[in-house]
């Protein structure tokens, strides 16, 4: 019967990975700092949401991922909120696509995925820029959707995996 | 096209309305939420401002936790790094132990003087603790370079407290919360210090490149050139941003940028891991001339006390730096002492060598005439048949011989 209770826990915490990986990220920013690569970033929370909110996977919770967004303009010193737009703006994004897509074409999401982030960078980069009078490098930004754009692939073929093996 | 508008409205609608049995609020409401924290966030409440702190407390010390394996990944990669160059590097401290041990008395003189120059001008004497705080968070972001320290309101620490890396300068507070604080660094691009470049003492800004460098702004116009590779960059005080006298960094000029100069921090900000906070409290000087016109022996007694007591604090550094010359002078006398006894022992050692040359000489000379002598000596001796020659051994029968073989020549 415990052994039962047991197995049911792990498979409750293996169906909030992506949640709890969500909350690593934003607490941790998975930089490659000490690498000293420099020319290099990405958003790895972006291809989180996208991903799992497109697939409508049932532990994401809407307000979990807005708290994510606050946790990270903590962490990084934005002012309070920017990020949490973002992430909801994708939510919303990814809703929409799901409304109308009929038939899903991996291809078309990653592309739909840079039009996203695109438009989120954008955004955050105009409100920093004329709201908070931030003085930031446009540089950053492009190789930080670049990469993003790049990753996208590698790490939707892993989601894939864990979202079979959780079906299974 | 009616009917595709309408579709797309609809699904806009969905989008942002439309939520499942297990979402507790819709997009729109979320969206909403986030524009209005933003707003508010931008205004200083007082409310928003403690909540803020709150949030910020909570996240920074998980965000250290959750940091704990990235750290230990981050920290045994500099650890294996740094043993490749152990010796290289202990080699290199222990000269420049050497020459900052020289400069340290100097500038404790110089310390002194400054103190007393403020105080005849009646300027305020600041006394500052530098406490030591542990960096707990250090993400490199694209937006931001920054850290967090864990030191906040309750250690005093305010906003624009400068921090340092031993004694170089690495950036300034701009966040305070209760038991942590936010640090800019000085290679963020919304930092702006002015600065002095010395030997040249021109006055100019150091602004970040949110890279690990810092470039050189708002000098004269046509300068450039007075620039050297060897000009050293610290803080002017200009603006009371920061004290004067703050090292940040070394000029650098790129071979292939024209027109732009750019600073090399001291402090490699990647590596820090503990940090000094300069907490700095101002008291003003007594004025003198006030004290005069109140004829207050009592407080005329103290301002004297303390100007002895600083001119015995500078006699007794002048007495330390004395006694070091003069430990210098020994070493000095001694080192001279052993060099004349090696000259001495050099030339005596020449003197042998050059009679020995000189032995060799006339051996040679000798073992060329004996020679001759075998060759002529019959033409040169004198006997029964030769009347005119030479008896044997005289400079007579010698210059003979040499002469019988110049002949032959």
């Amino acid at each position: 019967m415990s052994k039962l209770k047991s197995k049911s826990l792990l498979f409750k915490l293996y169906g909030l990975m992506p949640l709890i990986i969500l909350f690593i990220s934003v607490l941790n920013e998975f930089d490659f700092n000490y690498l000293n690569l420099k020319y290099f970033s990405f958003n790895f929370p972006f291809i989180l949401i996208f991903f799992f909110t497109l697939k409508d996977f049932k532990h994401f919770d809407y307000l979990l991922v807005f708290i994510a967004g606050l946790i990270n303009d903590t962490v990084v010193g934005l002012p309070l909120g920017i990020s949490s737009l973002s992430y909801i703006l994708i939510c919303i994004a990814t809703s929409y696509i799901r409304n109308i897509t009929i038939r899903p074409n991996p291809i078309k999401d990653w592309f739909y995925f840079l039009f996203i982030i695109c438009l989120i960078s954008s955004i955050n980069y105009s409100i920093l820029s004329l709201f908070f009078s931030y003085n930031l490098e446009l540089n950053s930004f492009l190789i930080n959707i670049f990469f993003t754009f790049i990753f996208y692939i590698a790490f939707v073929s892993i989601f894939k995996y864990y979202i079979k093996s959780l079906n299974d | 096209m009616a009917e595709s508008r309408d579709d797309f409205i609809i699904a806009i609608r969905s989008a942002f309305l439309k939520k499942s049995t297990k979402q507790k609020f819709s997009l729109l409401t979320l969206a909403l939420f986030s524009v209005l924290i933003i707003s508010l966030s931008s205004f200083d409440f007082k409310i928003i401002r403690y909540l803020k702190i709150g949030i910020n407390e909570f996240v920074y010390r998980s965000s250290f936790i959750v940091s704990i394996p990235e750290n230990f990944i981050k920290n045994s990669f500099f650890e294996v790094k740094s043993y490749t160059s152990f010796f290289k590097d202990y080699k290199k401290n222990k000269d420049e132990l050497e020459s900052l041990k020289s400069n340290y008395i100097s500038n404790e003189i110089i310390q002194f003087e400054n103190i007393e120059l403020k105080e005849l001008i009646n300027d305020y004497v600041s006394s500052s603790d530098k406490i030591l705080a542990k960096i707990i968070v250090d993400h490199d972001s694209p937006y931001l370079k920054s850290i967090i320290i864990n030191k906040g309101s309750k250690d005093n620490i305010r906003i624009g407290t400068p921090i340092y890396d031993q004694s170089y300068l690495v950036g300034r507070v701009i966040e305070v919360n209760y038991k942590t604080s936010r640090v800019l660094l000085l290679s963020d691009l919304n930092s702006n210090v002015p600065a002095t470049i010395a030997p040249q003492n021109i006055q100019a800004i150091i602004t970040g490149s949110g890279d690990y460098y810092g470039e050189i702004k708002y000098t004269k116009e046509k300068i450039d050139h007075e620039f050297s590779d060897k000009s050293i960059i610290y803080t002017s005080g200009t603006g009371a941003i920061f004290k004067s006298g703050i090292p940040i960094g070394k000029l650098k000029t790129k071979e292939n940028v024209t027109n732009k100069n750019f600073v090399e921090f001291f402090s490699d900000f990647s590596q820090l891991k503990y940090v000094f906070a300069e907490i700095e409290t101002r008291s003003p000087v007594i004025n003198l001339d006030k004290e005069l016109n109140e004829i207050n022996f009592s407080n005329l007694d103290t301002t004297l006390e303390t100007k002895l007591n600083i001119l015995e604090d500078e006699i007794k550094i002048i007495d330390e730096s004395n006694l070091k010359f003069k430990e210098e002078n020994e070493k000095l006398k001694g080192e001279l002492n052993f060099l004349k006894s090696n000259i001495s022992r050099m030339k005596n050692k020449i003197f042998i060598q050059k009679k020995k040359i000189d032995q060799f000489d006339v051996d040679k000379d000798e073992i060329i005439f004996l020679k001759l002598n075998l060759e002529h000596g019959h033409k040169c001796r004198k006997s029964f048949l030769n009347n005119k020659g030479f008896e044997i051994n005289t400079p007579e029968y010698r210059n003979c011989v040499i002469s019988k073989e110049i002949n032959n020549e």
